[in-house]
């Protein structure tokens, strides 16, 4: 895909997602596709910045991230006419996907810290739904990564929905509400079991 | 040799192996029986990490991606519980999910806490090998009954394709 040329990679998109929901309809699908549709060109701008050897970890709504990521057509369509639309994966490509909301966030939160490990100057690309970016795994994923430096972005797609359930209305209407915490320090003085002196028992 | 100095051999053993990590909380600092265990491995091969242990082991997914060899460290079979979605949906499935594209290997080390001298509630001695054994098809699960099947069974990890889970017994640590 030339993603230079955004109206055509667009076009592209769309025309692929059409041909799976024609298979889908004609009953050649047997499992669940999550079609993608309306998000093209903050993907095709995002994915400009993504190299062939970065890693993409996606979710299961895969289809625009593998093709994006330069995994052809063909195969991409052969794995959802095979059943694996809810988890496109290809090593070659360094491309993930899992069909557990959150799961592949701390899968890439390793392999950026390998990448850093190794001083390697490729990139994590970590994709979320908007319910998975309220999620308790993606305030540990991004909390970790900030504070260790990892060469990792995570990119939240919000539709507002999680299946059919409103995210921000299952959460609470009241967004700026805040829970009551109370936070003090102290010194602690024993051990964390135990009071510091040996026992025979 | 007492069932921790076999412990002590196997991860000695385990960390002459360039590509191996070892992560999990009290690798780097004491607090856990496992961490005397690990006191003599250079502290570049050991990560500290926060309690987040479904994170910790998708982390160590993560690394796995990338040809280390992590072994994640959960003190206590009771903590491990917590990480039991990764384990089950992603170590165990990857392979599977993925058509044979991803294959990670994981070495999962915990431990069903002793209730001698001390008895440390429910929460802290709890043995579910039987319950990850009928969850796994893909992971080795071993409980180490003896010394002598440690070192061998961590060797035997190192080696396989497949990722394992191996379970060690605290009131065992200072016997024979």
């Amino acid at each position: 895909m030339n993603l230079e040329d955004i109206a055509e990679t667009k076009q592209e998109l769309i025309n692929f997602e059409e041909e799976i929901r024609e298979a889908y309809e004609s009953g050649k699908i047997r499992a669940p596709v999550h079609l993608c549709r309306g998000n093209e060109e903050p993907l095709i701008k995002i994915f400009k910045n993504i190299k062939k050897e970065d890693w993409v970890f996606s979710t299961h709504r895969s289809h625009y991230h593998a093709l994006l990521k330069g995994i052809p057509k063909e195969w991409v369509r052969d794995e959802i006419l095979n059943k694996r639309s809810i988890s496109l994966n290809n090593s070659d490509y360094n491309f993930f996907s899992s069909a557990i909301v959150g799961g592949s966030l701390p899968i890439a939160v390793g392999t950026a810290y390998a990448l850093k490990l190794e001083g390697s100057l490729n990139h994590v690309w970590a994709f979320v739904g908007d319910m998975g970016a309220e999620m308790g795994v993606f305030e540990e994923c991004t909390k970790y990564s900030g504070r260790n430096e990892l060469p990792i972005t995570f990119i939240v797609e919000d539709n507002g929905l999680s299946v059919n359930t409103p995210t921000q209305k299952a959460w609470g209407d009241c967004k700026n509400g805040k829970a009551n915490i109370i936070r003090y320090s102290y010194e602690r003085v024993y051990p964390h079991h135990g009071s510091g002196r040996f026992v025979q028992f | 040799m007492t069932y921790k100095d076999e412990l002590t051999k196997a991860m000695n053993f385990l960390a002459e192996n360039d590509r191996v990590l070892f992560l999990g909380q009290t690798v780097n600092y004491s607090g856990s029986a496992i961490y005397g265990t690990l006191e003599k491995i250079a502290i570049s091969k050991k990560i500290e990490l926060p309690i987040m242990e479904d994170t910790q082991l998708g982390i160590s997914i993560g690394f796995s991606l990338k040809g280390y060899i992590p072994v994640s460290i959960y003190p206590r079979m009771d903590f491990l519980i917590c990480a039991t979605n990764q384990l089950v949906n992603h170590v165990d499935k990857i392979e599977e999910m993925s058509n044979n594209q991803f294959k990670p290997k994981v070495i999962i080390r915990t431990a069903i806490g002793s209730r001698n001298p001390l008895y440390p509630g429910v929460q802290h001695c709890s043995d579910y090998t039987d319950s990850f054994k009928s969850m796994l098809k893909n992971v080795d699960v071993i409980r180490l009954e003896n010394s002598n099947e440690i070192v061998p069974t961590y060797k035997k990890a190192l080696k396989s394709d497949r990722s394992t889970l191996i379970i060690e017994l605290s009131d065992m640590y200072n016997q024979e």
